[in-house]
């Protein structure tokens, strides 16, 4: 499944950018209606045909460039990467100054998360077509994927040129904003970037932005650039999935439901999807299936330290604290700055009056985090239990300011972290 | 789907049925004085009652209706309501006759015979001071607030009957809400609705609630102070008179919204303590005060300890508090949980709707800002009543098998509970804001058997709140703590219905009072009402 997806991404991602290229090259091929049919059919995603008459015509032009380049994209198209990749370098090294193909091949290796490769790419395409604002872009973003921001600013302002009306170069100015730690930049990028895409039919573009305003709070933004995002690509799981999270950053834990549903039919193995449905399940009180996704969770290769500790809520909501204590514990041992599992531990240690062991877990989670309410609310109910009343009362003094701060969640369980965006 | 429901409603065994005002001539209808400006007290009220004011063993109703105020002036006069119950199905109204018309802007009712004369007395609270009349025994009332000196000032809302230090006087708790005024209310709107609407508790300063020691002269002590309750400024709205600490003292638990829940404990020597912090009972999971509305009081799960239920506003779940003892206490919902996220609880009661022994859960909802729902999606102004069953092992939500009644909705408030048929299975009254109230017939719930006490004390308060029934019927024994007060703005028939589901023998049934005196009984008549006088047993 997970592959089928990056295939059909990379397909309309290359089809999209590499097709003008292509009409151009086929132009000046000698066989210039045979080729420009199979790239209809290929858009027209008849590619069994598109293959068949490939297939004939690299018979006899075994080092056609533009023939080559096609069957890699029919490659891509199928998830057969490695192929695909064969088959544009073979393009490239036929035919160096083909920009088509190296495009092809930078995204490619986008995909792959090859992002320095990429960069020899598109440096390439740069080279042979300077004013290319898109291709500046593209480097700009694989520049972004190696952290090397300078170079990535470089091409992004280079795209600018002084005008505000390239989103994809503000989003990436955005990134680098977000990536240095400047909320207040990033904010006002995205501001610019919401307002460009707002008829936005590019779903990447829609997506990427969705994911970064959800990072920096702009909730409303996200949900509106997701939703737009799935209009085009309804089934997409990464769209639906930072999708349910911006019902979720909204509060709206049954709208979040239902996408991580949706989500869950189309990738039942996925473990993000699970967590995130356990976790929107979890703070709806559903506890016996929030357990279900969550276990599941549990299960995948790798699971995350969050899993644990959701299960150790569920645990420690259906009164087996003993249990809950063990989960708590697997998820310190996997994240030993963990916070909110250190205060969970606090609570379940004062549930089972081992108030000693509580005290420890509480102040270890303050030091953590003494910014988060939870911790300090255990630790006056831990003192108010101790009979130390006025401990106690400082305590929810602090849990009062923190709150007026706006510190701490309204629920008292944290999200799973964001997705990357990709 | 609908065939399914069909068929679950078929095979239910016990069905709430509404009464229309057709069939019960209660006509009357709350009026909340709803205005632009939006007035808190328009939103809070009203309660309601079951009680038997002229002694002739059916329950009467009563409603609580909006007055004057410094806010309101009513362009016609408004009345709280008397009914009396005909013990044919229908009631007649005796408000102007029994002199209980209020005239005030009023909230809630507390029914109670405090001057232990036989005759049950009615305790008004409002917005205003508040109104005690005495029940003179022939069918009228006197206002005796100002003998008594229990009027209390600003904005009252629950009142409970109960007895503080075990003398045998019934003594009277007031819970106080928000310090409010006409020139209190701050203009809360928002952009997209151009208007007014109901202000969070949130915004206004908490009041300490009243405790008043009945004198036994008819006039009662202000003992808030030396009590230690009036050290505690709240924004209370329900409370309960239970033993959470099994010490033979009454305790109160109490809601308060957007503020910490108190629980103050009976010291003895008229002294209580608030503990609601370390007892786990005042905040949210994350130290987060919530939106405390109704609240009660039962032992659900049999193990001899008080449990304590909160109803509070949407996305903030319902409380129901596991009496761990020592007093301490564990949030543990279960299925209420997940069934009350977008609601916002009122009244509600612990009692055996199905007569199998165990105390089941009833709610009444409803959201206090009538333009809610342009303001948070799903939150609906009206809102449907919930049941729930007790099954052992928690509660399982019922009310889709438990009658039509449960499809519709309403702008909830106060719940009665009492048996107004006299036919061995509890019904239930419920008041809406600004609609007419609810009369919900159980139909069912007597299949199983019973036998109603109707409790006579002697020595002990004349409510015998804090007596304890033990009942056996074969293996089944049962045990309950009869409480004080409890839901919200209302008050129950006194009586005990205690179920025992198919046993058709009740070996035993024994009532320790609040005075130490122990009555046990034996030969107990199957699905009858029987009186038990304090230390003498089953009255002849």
């Amino acid at each position: 499944m997970r592959s089928e997806v990056v295939y059909r991404r990379f397909l309309l991602s290359a089809l999209l950018l590499a097709a003008p290229l292509i009409l151009v090259q086929v132009a000046m091929a000698q066989d210039v209606s045979r080729l420009e049919r199979i790239a209809t059919l290929i858009r027209e995603n008849k590619t069994i045909e598109a293959e068949r008459q490939l297939a004939l015509l690299l018979r006899s032009k075994p080092n056609e460039p533009v023939a080559l380049n096609l069957m890699g994209t029919i490659r891509a198209k199928q998830g057969r990467l490695n192929e695909a990749e064969t088959l544009f370098v073979r393009a490239v090294v036929n035919d160096p100054r083909y920009s088509g193909a190296r495009m092809n091949l930078a995204y490619l290796h986008l995909q792959k998360r090859e992002p320095a490769k990429a960069v020899v790419q598109l440096k390439q395409v740069l080279g042979a077509d300077p004013t290319n604002t898109e291709v500046m872009v593209m480097l700009g973003d694989a520049y972004l994927a190696t952290n090397s921001f300078a170079e990535a600013e470089e091409q992004f302002l280079s795209a600018l040129d002084g005008r505000l009306d390239n989103a994809g170069a503000l989003l990436g100015l955005a990134q680098i904003s977000r990536a240095k730690g400047e909320i207040k930049e990033t904010t006002i990028y995205l501001t610019r970037v919401g307002t460009l895409l707002a008829d936005s039919k590019s779903p990447e573009l829609l997506y990427k932005f969705g994911l970064l305003a959800l990072q920096v709070g702009m909730s409303d933004a996200a949900k509106a650039a997701l939703e737009n995002a799935l209009k085009v690509r309804p089934n997409d799981p990464a769209y639906l999935l930072g999708y349910g999270i911006a019902w979720l950053r909204k509060g709206d834990l049954f709208e979040a439901e239902k996408v991580f549903r949706r989500l869950i039919q189309l990738q039942p193995n996925s473990d993000p999807a699970q967590i995130h449905l356990g976790y929107v399940l979890l703070n709806q009180k559903k506890y016996d299936e929030a357990r279900l996704w969550l276990e599941k969770s549990a299960r995948s290769a790798s699971p995350m330290p969050e899993v644990f500790y959701y299960l150790g809520l569920v645990a420690q909501e259906q009164n087996d604290d003993a249990k809950a204590i063990s989960l708590f514990e697997k998820a310190v041992q996997k994240l030993p700055n963990y916070a909110h599992a250190r205060i969970a531990l606090g609570s379940s240690y004062i549930k089972l009056r081992n108030y000693p062991r509580a005290k420890e877990e509480l102040e270890t989670a303050v030091k953590l985090d003494p910014e988060e309410p939870t911790a300090h609310y255990n630790l006056a109910l831990l003192y108010a239990r101790l009979k130390d009343p006025a401990r106690a009362q400082e305590e929810m003094r602090i849990v009062e300011k923190l709150k007026a701060k706006g510190a701490g969640n309204d629920g008292v369980v944290v999200l799973p972290p964001n997705p990357n965006p990709r | 789907m609908k065939s399914v429901v069909f068929l679950l409603a078929l095979v239910a065994s016990v069905v709430f049925e509404e009464v229309s005002p057709q069939t019960s001539k209660i006509t009357w209808v709350h009026n909340n004085a709803q205005s632009v400006d939006r007035q808190l007290p328009e939103t809070v009220g009203a309660g309601c009652a079951f009680l038997d004011y002229d002694n002739d063993g059916w329950m009467d109703v009563y409603f609580v209706n909006s007055g004057p105020s410094d806010f309101y002036t009513p362009p016609t006069p408004l009345k709280n309501a008397l009914y009396r119950n005909n013990g044919d199905g229908t009631f007649t109204d005796v408000t102007d006759k029994a002199g209980v018309a209020g005239g005030r802007f009023g909230m809630g009712v507390a029914a109670a015979d405090f001057d232990a004369d036989g005759f049950v007395d009615i305790y008004i609270t409002n917005y205003g001071p508040n109104i005690l009349y005495r029940n003179n025994g022939n069918g009228t009332f006197t206002d005796v607030t100002e003998k008594a000196g229990v009027a209390s000032s600003g904005w009252s809302t629950c009142a409970t009957w109960f007895d503080l230090d075990n003398d045998g006087k019934l003594d009277l708790f007031v819970s106080s809400f928000v310090f409010y005024d006409k020139s209190q209310n701050p203009l809360c709107t928002d952009a997209t609705l151009q208007r007014r609407y109901y202000c969070v508790p949130r915004l206004f300063k908490p009041t300490p609630s009243r405790l008043y020691r009945n004198n036994g002269n008819g006039a009662f002590t202000d003992v808030s102070r030396e009590s230690g309750i009036a050290d505690h400024p709240g924004k209370s709205f329900g409370a309960v008179a239970t033993d959470v600490n099994n010490d033979g003292l009454m305790d109160l638990f109490v809601a308060n919204d957007t503020m910490p829940n108190f629980l103050f404990v009976n010291k003895g020597g008229g002294k209580f303590e608030e503990v609601g912090l370390a007892a786990g009972v005042a905040y949210g999971e994350a130290g987060r005060p919530r939106s405390g509305m109704g609240v009660d009081a039962a032992d659900y799960d049999g193990d001899g300890w008080q449990d304590l239920f909160v109803a509070n506003i949407d996305h903030e779940f319902f409380s129901l508090y596991h009496n761990d003892k020592e007093l301490i206490f564990t949030d543990q919902p279960g299925e209420i949980a997940p069934s009350t996220q977008l609601l916002s609880g009122w009244g509600l009661k612990f009692f055996d709707y199905d007569n199998d022994g165990d105390p089941d859960l009833f709610l009444v909802n409803g959201h206090p800002d009538d333009m809610i729902e342009s303001r948070i999606p799903r939150v609906k102004h009206r809102e449907p009543l919930l049941l729930f069953e007790n099954t052992g092992r928690g509660f399982k939500d019922v009310s889709a098998t438990s009658g039509s009644v449960f499809g519709k909705v309403f702008s909830g408030r106060g719940m009665a509970v009492g048996d107004f048929d006299n036919d061995g299975d509890s019904d239930v009254l419920a008041s809406n804001n600004g609609e007419p109230p609810l009369l919900l017939r159980n139909q069912g719930g007597n299949k199983n058997n019973w036998v109603g006490l109707e409790l006579v004390a002697k020595k002990s308060n004349s409510a015998a709140v804090g007596a304890v029934i033990t009942w056996q019927a074969g293996t089944m024994r049962r045990t309950r703590l009869r409480t004080g007060g409890g839901s919200y703005l209302s008050s129950h028939d006194p009586r005990e219905i205690l179920g025992v589901g198919t046993a058709t023998k009740i070996d035993s049934v024994q009532i320790r009072w609040p005075s130490g005196t122990t009555d046990r009984l034996t030969n107990v008549p199957l699905n009858k009402y029987i009186k038990v006088v304090e230390g003498v047993g089953q009255a002849r």
